[in-house]
């Protein structure tokens, strides 16, 4: 029997992940081949490379010979043009087919700008890709005035590096609050004070109209208000999913593409993973697009599990985000903006310290910490709340006691045997270690 | 393989564990640097300590987007410092809460089981910590549910 | 940094609280070798800062709470702390000790002691992370007792069990009650001399200490590790302290009935009355009599500390602290009562009003004998208070601590209280001349703690009872009423006890050979650290306490017990022996041994040498006596 083809088309985290997963399931009995416009690397830490406290080679997931010792054919440097599904080929953007038994689409997601006038102009970058990294490397220098437009979890990544670079930071939001998609209001004015306390001008609620040269430097103008004088523009103003080069390709794709618990998509030989899938949502039970790193590792894991011939299910992701800005930490999980949810919130007086519990009946839907990283009492029960809100364990016997008393949240966890539940949960019973047993002549 | 096992009836509050955990971890005595951690029932009348049970899963060492978490030839899930950048993420995605951020050291830090030879183990002086061969388990339950509220101690309210 | 000490943090936190103001002073290296911390540097700070004019209710007072080099390391029982001021009984120096988790947090915030001076003009408490240190208002605490206070600070800061040490005074503390004391962590009280009036006078209702994110750095980890297993083994296995690792403080109870001390209804008898359960007073029946779980101090292996619920009576299901001895007598057979569980109650009734239980047995059983002699009358009191009524006395505490009725008076200790009411009255009440509260014994058959509870410095017991007192050239035992042995013994185990005092550790833990101690703190601080240099530490600390007893007037002339803790037993075991017979004989060879003058109470000028104190000779013995 010939070795069945497996196609991945792009080398990011859910692409990876897939590919580990199909060698430790087949010992590399078939074939993958691997079609990325780089070398697959790992975006989420790129924000360290700008820190400069990683070199660029550290971003690498695998090079050439990794690739080779786990019997990946690559077409690096190529982008999928479109998929012929009857065929069962990929169409490469230089012409160029690559017949497929099944096939993964991980192409992730690109940056995208609002349409302003002057947003594609010289000194005005995104930050997302390894590329894009490079260039707002090269551009900062100490003193630097960088003006950010946007204030969501991307932004918020960069925002370490960026002072430690020596950058002078002005961050403008649209939204009437920072991190809009992430935190509630009064996290977002807790973040805020941080940041201004910190030297970072902050100012949300202002939309840009033009980005202008001036002088040798960028001018951004707003709809109100002074306009902003900087060296370097940072557009962090979302991203989309890449999905066009899929339009007639009979996959079917709504906010993202429709996968099912396996990962597959609406052709059945197709899968799909990460930031282009629409897949369970662990809390609500419908299907979502969940752009974030773990739903990546996730889906990859499962996808490739699957076209391996193993028959996995996807219990569904879980939102979640944690980020670090000036050893602050802030985090949320799950339906942490539920309106409809019932809501205990505790701010401490005179401490950045917030925290906010969602339930819907016993079950704790969602949550939002925020404390200074220092703060490890507070802040090291990220992974007991992201565990109850992952279980959905039944909190009904301690809502009023958390109520009162946030920080019991770990007696919460122990007592409900929270992590009884979770001991037997595996995606694919381990981690994959596919170096260990693949067998390169096989 | 060898696990850490809890008996946490056994467990006096009195939080050595911490200080030799610690001292494994850094150099110092430190309780905010260890892995393993007590926490207090019933008001201040039982105790026990919590620690990374080297799940199946292995979730932080799924979720690290640098591999710099392994696997121990004694076991254990344990971080590279050399290879981790503090991304935080084996933080939110352990659902355990046994994997944590160093704000000094800027990165993450969890139980390694200190190369097979656990110092929570050695320095317990009422053996609640065992390390023994066995499947990990969820030690603490039972025992938590009996003796999370206050006043649980003898049914007092 | 210039100066990363081992097992130090470095610095003391000051705190002015006529000001507000809150500073770091560095603890030098020279500094920290000479004092070693705890009852040492407490010691140099009321010497060098509490002149004679500022009495214990003075701004200008200072209240040390002060650890020491063993807190927050591995070896066993090392959280506690040490207070150290101008107390209320005795209006002189003052050190005693409590355990828990105080010491531990304090190294983790960064501090190795906090000093309070000054005085508050509204009630606050002080908040210390191992970041920031605030003084915050303390009005909701107001009222409540130490372990509500404790209860609303978990709640205020949102932290849990030992992420957060607190100790505070009760309402006695607030309402200057003379024996009031400071209590943390739910049971363990630094109770002697009135460090909690103290405190209430400076209008600080609790310190709260987080778990901070510091380290205690040791000079030879493994080494340390080692020695601490070493003393947990000698702990458990000598004969000397296996049973105080099995049950703490609880055989004292019989052992010392056996010997003639255990005090029963203030001193009137040494005999258990009858119908008394005997065999609810084992240590095994005391222990196992209550639904009981571990609640040690940090890093400590020790049976000892617990938390137990009341299994029969009035006060069935309430939780309360084990007992020590101290508080099966004090709160028991000296005022009489003799059922466990009822005793429990009421001693924990006064941890959580926070008063020295000592001081009010003496008290307490003192009212009782005066009601039954017709002394005080019901109508004076208010109520008829009979011998073990622990309702009763649970009612007294009531009123010490709101100064209600004739509680006014009594919250000024027996010895003002006895003396205010004269007569008959004042003849049996317990206490010392000096105004310090005996522990909980009957000490007219314990000879070496009524000597050296009297010429104390410290405002309780300097020596203490004997610790391998075979490694001082002194014999294995003694005979208890032999005054020359008895005074030689306590006289050249002075010192020993200010040293374990100093060192952040609990006073059972360090019982270990001296040796085995000396090299525990060696490993912790890199220090080549000998025997007589502990010893000479213990003393500089103490003989400089008795020298600030002396600048404040408090000399040898009262180094005396009152006439009925004086007085001779009627019946048990030593019925008939007196010891103020030997009283002079005792001194004499008191004062020869530790080197101290006679006449005047003053450590010889060769004395004060010997111990480094040459700084100290001009202020006692004037100028020309250093030459």
């Amino acid at each position: 029997m010939a070795a069945k083809r497996h196609v991945i088309v792009g080398g990011g985290t859910a692409g990876w992940n897939a590919i580990t997963a199909i060698r430790e399931a087949d010992k590399g009995a078939s074939e993958i081949t691997l079609v990325a416009d780089e070398a697959p690397y790992a975006r989420m830490v790129l924000p360290y490379y700008l820190g400069r406290q990683i070199g660029e080679t550290h971003v690498l997931t695998a090079g050439p010979q990794r690739l080779a010792a786990l019997k990946v054919t690559t077409r690096l440097g190529r982008r999928a043009a479109r998929v012929d599904a009857a065929g069962g080929k990929l169409i490469l953007d230089n012409g160029d087919e690559v017949p497929y038994d099944d096939l993964l689409i991980a192409t992730g997601s690109s940056a995208v700008r609002p349409p302003v006038p002057g947003a594609d102009g010289a000194g005005v970058h995104s930050f997302w890709t390894l590329p894009q990294a490079r260039a707002v490397s090269g551009g900062i220098q100490p003193g630097a005035r960088v003006a950010m437009i946007g204030a969501g979890f991307i932004a918020f990544t960069i925002l370490n590096a960026l002072v430690a670079r020596g950058a002078r930071l002005t961050v403008l939001e649209i939204a009437p609050r920072i991190l809009p998609r992430m935190v509630d209001d009064a996290a977002a004015r807790i973040v805020q004070a941080w940041l201004e306390e910190r030297g970072v001008a902050v100012r949300p609620g202002v939309q840009v109209t033009a980005i202008e040269d001036a002088g040798g430097a960028k001018r951004v103008r707003l709809k109100a208000g002074a306009p902003v004088e900087a060296d370097l523009v940072i557009m962090a103003t979302g991203i989309r999913p890449n999905l066009e080069w899929l339009k007639g390709s009979g996959v079917e794709v709504k906010a993202g593409i429709v996968v099912d618990a396996r990962m597959r998509s609406s052709v059945p030989n197709i899968y799909a993973a990460g930031d282009v899938a629409e897949g369970p949502d662990r809390v609500t039970g419908a299907k979502a697009v969940h752009a974030i790193e773990p739903t990546a590792v996730q889906h990859g894991r499962v996808a490739g599990a699957n076209m391996a011939g193993r028959e996995v299910a996807y219990p569904g992701s879980l939102l979640m985000n944690i980020v670090d800005v000036l050893d602050l930490e802030i985090a949320s999980f799950g339906a942490w903006d539920d309106a409809k949810a019932e809501a205990f919130e505790d701010l401490l007086p005179g401490r950045p310290s917030y925290r906010k519990l969602l339930f819907r009946g016993g079950r704790l839907v969602g949550a939002i910490l925020l404390g200074r990283t220092r703060e490890i009492w507070a802040t090291n029960d990220v992974g007991m709340l992201k565990g109850l809100v992952y279980t959905g364990k039944d909190l009904s016997a301690w809502k009023a006691r958390l109520k009162a008393r946030p920080q019991d949240i770990r007696l919460a966890y122990l007592a409900t045997g929270t992590a009884k539940e979770l001991l037997p949960q595996t995606l694919l019973g381990g981690p994959s270690v596919p170096e260990r047993d693949v067998t390169v002549n096989a | 393989m060898r696990v850490l096992k809890i008996i946490p009836e056994r467990c006096t509050g009195c939080m050595r564990c911490e200080l030799a955990c610690s001292y494994e971890q850094t150099g110092t005595f430190q309780p905010s640097k260890a892995v393993i951690r007590v926490s207090s029932f019933e008001g201040h009348t039982s105790y026990a300590p919590y620690t990374c049970p080297q799940c199946a899963e292995a979730w932080c060492l799924t979720a690290c987007p640098v591999e710099a978490i392994g696997i121990s030839p004694a076991g254990a899930k344990e971080v590279m410092d050399d290879i981790c950048v503090g991304c935080k993420l084996c933080t939110i995605a352990c659902p355990y809460g046994t994997v944590f951020y160093d704000p000094d050291s800027h990165k993450a830090f969890k139980c390694d089981l200190c190369g097979g030879k656990p110092a929570c183990a050695t320095v317990c002086p009422t053996q609640a910590i065992l390390y023994v061969e066995a499947g990990t388990e969820d030690w603490l339950g039972s025992f938590a549910a009996e003796r999370a509220l206050p006043g649980a101690l003898a049914g007092v309210r | 940094m210039a100066d990363t000490p081992y097992a130090y943090a470095g610095r003391i936190l000051r705190v002015d609280l006529s000001t507000g103001r809150i500073w770091a002073d560095p603890f030098p290296g020279a500094d920290r070798r000479r004092w070693i911390g705890g009852a040492g540097l407490g010691a140099k700070i009321l010497w060098e800062e509490v002149p004679a004019h500022a009495g214990w209710d003075h701004p200008d007072n200072r209240l040390v709470l002060a650890t020491g080099p063993l807190a927050g390391l591995p070896v066993w029982g090392t959280g506690g702390l040490t207070v150290v001021t101008r107390g209320a009984l005795t209006n002189g120096a003052t050190s005693t000790q409590a355990n828990g988790f105080f010491g531990a947090n304090l190294k983790f915030c960064g501090y190795d002691a906090i000093v309070f001076q000054g005085q508050s003009p509204k009630w606050v408490y002080l908040h210390v992370t191992d970041d920031k240190v605030e003084l915050r208002d303390a009005s909701s605490l107001l009222g409540k007792d130490t372990w509500e206070t404790q209860q609303a600070l978990e709640a205020e800061l949102r932290l849990t069990g030992h992420r957060l040490s607190v100790y505070s005074i009760g309402p006695a503390g607030e309402k200057l009650a003379r024996f009031a004391a400071i209590q943390g962590d739910y049971g363990h009280v630094a109770s002697k001399n009135g460090c909690g009036a103290v405190m209430g006078k400076k209008r600080v209702k609790a310190v709260a200490i987080e778990r901070g994110a510091k380290g205690v750095a040791a000079a030879h980890p493994h080494a340390l590790l080692a020695t601490s297993e070493e003393m947990a083994h000698s702990l458990k296995t000598d004969p000397s302290t296996s049973s105080l690792y099995q049950y703490g403080t609880l055989p004292g109870v019989r052992n010392l009935h056996g010997m003639g001390a255990l005090p029963i209804r203030n001193y009137t008898t040494n005999v258990w009355p009858e119908g008394v359960d005997v065999k609810l007073w084992e240590a095994k029946s005391l222990r196992e009599g209550f639904d009981h779980r571990g609640h040690q101090c940090s890093a400590c292996g020790m049976h000892h500390c617990h938390m137990q619920v009341i299994r029969s009576g009035p006060h069935k299901g309430e939780l309360v602290d084990e007992p020590e001895y101290e508080g099966w007598a004090g709160a028991g057979w000296a005022i009489g009562a003799t059922d466990p569980q009822q005793v429990s109650w009421l001693n924990t009734r006064l941890d959580r009003a926070c008063l020295d239980v000592n001081e009010f047995g003496w008290l307490c059983g003192w009212v009782m004998e005066c009601q039954q002699k017709g002394y005080i009358t019901d109508k004076d009191l208010g109520f008829r208070l009979e011998w073990g009524d622990v309702e009763g006395a649970g009612r007294l505490i009531q009123m010490i601590c709101r100064r209600e009725g004739m509680g006014d008076l009594l919250a000024e200790g027996v010895k003002i209280a006895s003396e205010k009411i004269g007569g008959k009255a004042a003849e049996c009440a317990i206490y010392t001349m000096k105004g310090e509260s005996p522990r909980g014994h009957d000490h007219r058959s314990r000879w070496e703690e009524m000597l050296d509870t009297c010429t104390a410095s410290s405002g309780t017991i300097d020596s203490g009872p004997a610790v391998f007192p075979t490694e001082f050239g002194l014999p294995a035992r003694i005979s208890p009423q032999d005054p020359v042995a008895v005074a030689r013994q306590v006289g050249t185990l002075r010192g020993r006890r200010h040293f374990e005092d100093s060192l952040g550790a609990c006073i059972f833990t360090t019982r270990v050979p001296i040796d085995l101690l000396c090299r525990s703190l060696a490993a912790a601080t890199g220090w080549d650290f000998r025997r007589d240099e502990a010893i000479r530490a213990g003393r500089r600390a103490v003989t400089l306490m008795r020298a600030f007893n002396l600048r404040c007037g408090i000399g040898p002339g009262i180094e005396k017990p009152s006439k009925r803790y004086g007085s001779t037993p009627v019946d048990g075991p030593i019925a008939g022996v007196s010891i103020m017979d030997q009283w002079e004989k005792l001194l004499d060879t008191w004062y020869e041994t530790t080197g101290y003058d006679r006449a005047s109470g003053r450590p010889l000028p060769e004395t004060l040498r010997a111990l480094g104190l040459e700084d100290v000779i001009e202020p006692l013995w004037g100028a020309g006596a250093r030459a």
